[in-house]
């Protein structure tokens, strides 16, 4: 049985892994790894509550082959918390908006929100709706998650 | 009707046995070639991957061609653009050069599926899908695009006119080529191009109808030059309206104009019954509408508007 | 509390309606837990991706279970072989119908699914046999080694033709499930006074819930004979009382645990059900855990959905709008399994609750309605966000503005002639006696809007003339409670020597908030603080029976318990106190982790103090509680009683931009209003009233289950539409508070209230902009499209001449 081995960067931390190579990226974090922060909604990059960051930008990892990631940065949902215990400020403003209810798309909706955020530091309403267009959410209508959202932006949101 | 297993029953997994990275072109077409028609090309995978774990397609392994070098560009050369294989629909949307010089295909690929979709996605992989609304297809169409296929045997350069076969299914055979350039026209001065797109929500949504358009308009005569017209999916593959685009040529930036066509790219389509995309009828309404519309956008936003 | 005396046997019978309601409704002054907006008591976790949900569980240790599905809507099994999938290495069990150890059928309300079919199957993805493996790939190896000889039958996919004499049977005593009929009055004199009657056929197809988490479950055989099913769901003991008959075993060997939702709707009301007995069957077969977790594709093909409906109205009224006589017919498209639909006597399930109220929110003296429940060969509807009302507002609301039209009426002031007010009769003859806050709905939501100047408004948009303004009312009303004899909740407080306290409910979360809610009624009530009250993860060892998490029942049903349960330990703290402070107990108030005099605040003493001295002598500090809800009542004859006890109220406004040309729809601006009685957590409200919105919005312009021949053609979330941030927008809540007897601090419920009016709301917008009437839901554009060209484009008498 062939593997394939992949060295990245993990939430800042080298990884090395060897794994089977039909493995997606969403099954190398939530099984092999233990990251079960990222959830599988639908497995075919239609629901996004699989978002992770890939160099930065927002991925569906659900679709992803884990083969991919050699040689760059995955950023997951656990990856947000500071050493110190620290919420990032998406995170933080998720809570104090109310823009979390069953909690299922909340950490794909996060992940793109920090990958909006990063390159477009104050965006407009209609820019925040344009960045959380690739995950759905069935509880919450978005309101309070574009509202979250704008309150991380003017919270500064540079990490 | 019958129906397989497949169509009642899913699994999570991919079953796929190996996954090459190749580094240059050559490892990855002697690959493609070892394995007779048993691997299968894989770009950001955003169509390949779920069309395998639903028994859609089916490979023995998958040849991941990102690592390939010199595929990642976006230059102008001349009076033309060109793309590297490898361009994603994020790179396009946002390139300066591409919003400036051919608006239309920045805004199709800005449309496509979702940001994370966007991000992977690759313009080649979009066309291979030979799919016939395809959001990058229509614009490259209508851009007089022209394709780089290299296979063992070598390059071939092809335009994207001859592209497309059936819904699909494209020339190239994903199996043993690889789409390593895409070169289209640049817009100048005097052109005005729009982009359209019906679908049934505003994101993550295959189109019930697109439309490219784009005009060249003589400014002194204020009579259109060139036209180009692409629509899908109203015909098995995507297509450039011709008699539509011949009856422009010549005409006056009118409303008449434009009222006068509406007729004539309903009878270049040929849309069937669908029960996830819409009627014939409705969709054959939509594209009168569409051209008409995007006529008068492309013109207006060359700088001539109709009054 | 009052006793009534059994003659016969001279025994002591303590009625429940004579509970005392006056202790529910006093709020000590200035609440301090109950009405604020305080954070999910489960945020944190979730937005640092901690919170385990089902699938986050370790796979290790268990065997992983897969089910056969039918491939044809209607067919009998003529044999069936599994010794091929048998014998693959890692197959640890393959079963069929016989291996079923008890009754080989489950369902919420009547067990008519086969757990494994036998004989037959009933519609496209009904089980056939289920397979245990080592790993998920071997076991779906084993599934394409199995061999079904079918023999496929006549199917039928409509409910009316289902109730034709020629019709297939699908089940042995036919393809009407239940008929049911309310008579108010007398509706041929009705119709006789009226001066315009209108009649109009409404149709909705089969919706799916689309929650974003799959369902799963694990089912892991104790040690000790007991069988544990834990995994996401709604009802936890409706699950272990189908477990329970399904292993054939007593239910005290039965143990489930709900696992936190990703997401119900109603959805997870039943199929936990369905996932849950299989997984336990395989389980007890091979003595080992076993987890089935489903494939997106896989919850659209067999789990419940939203009643389809056609639901026809002749509806009678006088000049100035007074309605006079409305009659109606529902066939209500069961599916193949009756799952949520058939009546709980007197007034439960989906269908009879569609029957109540289907004439909607207003005072009509004569209505006849007749109600068909059938049996189709086509996925099953249960229970979805509103339980059949959503889809006969859709109907009333669309039919009162037809009407409104008719008679050259504003929208709004139909409805203000014929809306509920306090002491109004409704269909079946309730009198609303309390807590009727509908017309402030319509007042606040109008005012918010800006109705009468946006009314007047319609109109093109754009000098291309290709856009045009409209604006739509949606009303609408909705239980608290489920309407069966046994509606009731039970609570248990502990509350422990440093002041921290326990709550034990058997209610649920999925993302409505429960988890939060009612812990900070329990806080209130007895004086502490929200995070000092923990409330324990639903376990039926553990939990009282509390019922489902449906109905919107939760917060006021449960909420009354908990206040019960909390004032028994709330009783010997306020001793304690009465004696540590020496001051009279009337006079002591508990607010805040203090207990103070009233009559001089400053003195006071630490919750805690006083607790750890109640534990040092012995006093009580477990409060049980328990609540039902006045007696439902429903002639089955005339539909006339009192189904419900206390009902929310609600008016939506939208604003829309229909593109004519195309029949896109773009809404522009939303209000909606609701009566609620006490929001006991303002933000978590808001978040049901937008999210709820959003679910509307989805069935109006963009949800539809596409069925062909029997099969699903959109399984996956690509072609199944749900709204995303593009197609929502920014939608504004209002919340009343209309003083209310019957819950907690006043409260009623939310949960599902928010997605009715919503529907009808953009139906009228469309029609108000362009004329465009869609009477057969979505609305998608090529629907608005054809139905803009059926009234030749009819426009709207006020143009705006842009």
């Amino acid at each position: 049985m062939s593997t394939v081995k992949i060295s990245f960067k993990l939430n800042g931390r080298d990884m090395s892994v060897e794994v089977l190579p039909n493995t997606l990226l969403v099954d190398l974090l939530r099984d092999i790894l233990g990251l079960k922060g990222t959830k599988v909604g639908c497995r075919e990059g239609e629901c996004g509550v699989c978002a992770v960051l890939l160099d930065g930008e927002a991925v569906n990892s659900c679709i992803l082959p884990a083969a991919k990631v050699g040689g760059k940065s995955v950023v997951t949902i656990e990856g947000l918390v500071k050493e110190d215990g620290q919420l990032h400020p998406i995170q933080q403003a998720f809570i104090s908006e109310g823009a979390v209810q069953c909690g299922f798309c909340t950490p794909g909706m996060i992940m793109s929100a920090k990958a909006l955020l990063d390159k477009n530091p104050e965006p407009s309403d209609g820019e925040i709706r344009q960045g959380i267009s690739g995950v759905l959410c069935r509880c919450t209508g978005y309101r309070k998650i574009v509202q979250a959202i704008k309150t991380a932006s003017q919270a500064g949101n540079r990490e | 009707m019958s129906y397989a297993f497949k169509d009642f029953h899913w699994t999570r997994h991919i079953p796929i046995k190996d996954y090459f990275l190749p580094k240059t072109l050559t490892e990855a077409l002697d690959i493609l070639t070892e394995y007779q028609g048993r691997a299968l090309v894989v770009a950001g995978g955003t169509d390949v991957i779920p069309q395998l774990r639903r028994r859609e397609l089916d490979a023995e392994v998958l040849v991941d061609i990102t690592h390939l070098p010199d595929m990642k560009s976006i230059e102008e050369n001349g009076e033309r653009i060109v793309l590297g294989g490898l361009v994603t629909h994020a790179s396009i949307a946002s390139s300066p050069l591409v919003r400036k010089k051919a608006k239309l295909f920045a805004d199709g690929a800005g449309c496509l599926g979702s940001p994370q979709i966007r991000n992977v996605g690759t313009v080649a992989g979009n066309l291979v899908s030979g799919q016939p609304a395809a959001d990058t297809s229509i614009p490259l169409l209508a851009l007089d695009a022209s394709v780089t296929i290299a296979s063992k045997g070598g390059e071939r350069v092809v335009p994207l006119t001859k592209f497309f076969l059936d819904t699909g299914k494209t020339i190239l055979d994903c199996r043993r080529e690889i789409l390593t350039r895409i070169e289209f026209n640049a817009l100048k001065e005097h052109h005005g191009c729009c982009y359209l797109r019906l679908s049934q929500r505003k994101a993550l949504a295959l189109p019930i109808l697109v439309c490219g358009v784009l005009v060249k308009v003589d400014k002194k005569r204020r009579v259109i030059e060139e036209a180009a017209i692409a629509l899908g999916p109203v015909a098995p593959i995507p297509f450039r309206a011709t008699r539509v685009e011949e009856k422009l040529r010549g005409s006056p930036v009118s409303k008449e104009t434009i009222e006068a066509v509406g007729a004539i790219a309903i009878e270049e389509s040929n849309p069937r019954d669908s029960l996830l995309r819409g009627s014939s009828l409705y969709r054959k309404e939509m594209v009168k509408v569409f051209v008409k519309r995007g006529l008068q956008k492309a013109l207006a936003q060359g700088g001539f508007p109709v009054t | 509390m009052a006793e009534k005396l059994d003659k016969k046997k001279k025994v002591k019978v303590i009625t429940k309606e004579k509970v005392d309601l006056q202790q529910l409704i006093a709020a000590p002054t200035g609440l301090s837990v109950v009405g604020q907006p305080l954070d999910r008591t489960d945020a944190l976790l979730k937005v640092s991706g901690k919170l385990s949900f089902g699938a986050d569980y370790s796979e290790e240790g268990f065997l992983h279970g897969k089910i056969l599905r039918s491939p044809f809507p209607h067919a009998l099994i003529k044999s069936i072989n599994v010794e091929k999938a048998r014998q693959i290495p890692g197959v640890v069990a393959v079963l069929t119908a016989k291996d079923v150890p008890g009754r080989n059928g489950f369902g919420a309300i009547i067990p008519d699914q086969p757990v494994i079919c036998g004989d037959k199957v009933r519609f496209v993805g009904d089980a056939v046999a289920l397979v245990a493996a080592e790993s998920e790939k071997i076991a779906q190896e084993a599934l394409e080694r199995i061999e079904v000889d079918y023999e496929p039958l006549p199917a039928v996919f409509d409910p009316i033709e289902a109730l034709k004499d020629d019709a297939p049977k699908i089940h042995e005593k036919g393809n009407l499930l239940s008929y049911n009929k309310l008579r108010k009055g007398d509706v041929e004199k009705g119709f006789a006074a009226a001066d315009v009657v209108l009649e109009r056929t409404y149709k909705v197809p089969f919706l799916e819930h689309a929650y974003l988490e799959p369902d799963i479950a694990l089912a892991i055989p104790q040690p000790d004979g007991i069988m544990l099913v834990e995994g996401p769901m709604q009802a936890p003991f409706t699950v272990r009382r189908n477990l329970s008959a399904v292993l054939g075993v007593p239910i005290n060997k039965v143990r489930v645990r709900q696992i936190h939702m990703g997401g119900g709707f109603g959805g997870k009301e039943d199929s936990p059900i369905d996932v849950g007995c299989r997984a336990a069957v395989l389980a007890r077969h091979t003595g080992r855990p076993v987890r089935i977790a489903l494939e997106r594709e896989e919850v659209t093909l067999q789990t419940s959905k939203r009643h389809p409906m056609i639901m026809k109205i002749k509806i009678g009224a006088k000049k100035d709008g007074t309605l006079v006589a409305f009659e109606g017919v529902i066939y209500d498209e069961q599916g193949a399994y009756a799952s949520l639909g058939p009546v709980i006597p007197p007034a439960g399930g989906s269908h009879i609750h569609s029957m109540i109220m289907m004439p909607g929110p207003y005072e009509i003296p004569n209505v006849q309605v007749d109600a068909y429940l059938c049996y189709t060969n086509h996925p099953y509807g249960g229970a979805m966000r509103g339980f059949g009302a959503p889809q006969v507002h859709i109907a009333h609301e669309q039919v009162m503005d037809e009407l409104a039209e008719v008679l050259g009426m504003n929208p709004i002031d139909i409805r203000r002639k014929n809306a509920f007010k306090q002491g109004s009769i409704t269909a079946t003859g309730q009198i609303l006696d309390q807590s009727v806050g509908l017309i402030d709905t319509l007042d606040s939501c109008a005012k918010a809007f800006g109705w009468d100047r946006r009314y007047r408004e319609t109109g093109y948009i754009d000098k291309e003339r290709t856009k045009r303004r409209g604006v739509g009312i949606g009303m609408g009303w909705y239980r608290t409670g489920i309407g069966t004899s046994s509606d009731g909740c039970g609570a248990n407080v502990y509350v422990h020597e440093d002041g921290s306290v326990l709550l034990f409910t058997g209610i649920t979360e999925m993302g409505q908030g429960a988890f939060t809610v009612l812990p900070q009624i329990c806080a209130e009530e007895l004086g502490v603080r929200l995070e000092d009250v923990r409330i324990v993860q639903p376990d039926t060892d553990i939990v009282p029976e509390s019922g489902p998490t449906v109905g919107s029942r939760s917060t006021t049903l449960m909420g009354n318990a908990i206040v019960l349960a909390a004032r028994q330990v709330k009783e010997a703290i306020l001793e304690m106190a009465s004696e540590m402070l020496m001051v009279p107990i009337e006079q002591l108030e508990a607010k805040d982790r203090k207990i103070y005099d009233q009559k001089h605040p400053d003195k006071s003493v630490e919750f805690r103090e006083v607790v750890a001295k109640c534990m040092a002598k012995g006093k009580r500090l477990i409060g049980q509680g328990w609540w039902a809800p006045p007696p439902a009542s429903l002639d089955p004859e005339t539909g006339q009683g009192n189904p419900y006890f206390v009902y929310t109220y609600s008016t939506h406004m939208a604003e829309v931009v229909v593109d004519i040309e195309t029949g896109e729809i773009e809404i522009t601006d939303y209000v909606a209003s609701f009566d609620i009685g006490k929001a006991i957590n303002p933000r978590a409200v808001e978040g049901q009233i937008e999210g709820g919105v959003a679910m509307g919005i989805g069935y109006a312009l963009m949800e539809e289950v596409i069925l062909k021949d029997g099969y699903i053609q959109n399984m996956n979330l690509q072609n199944y539409l749900i709204p995303t941030s593009l197609d929502i927008p920014d939608i504004k809540p209002i919340i009343l508070e209309v003083e209310n007897k019957y819950g907690p601090y006043g409260a009623k419920g939310i949960g599902e209230m928010p997605n009715i009016p919503a529907t009808p709301a953009i139906l009228n917008a469309i029609a108000n902009a362009c004329g465009g009437r869609v009477r057969s839901l979505p609305a998608d554009p090529e629907t608005v499209y054809w139905a803009i060209r059926e009234k030749d484009g009819e426009l709207k008498k006020y143009e705006n001449s842009f």
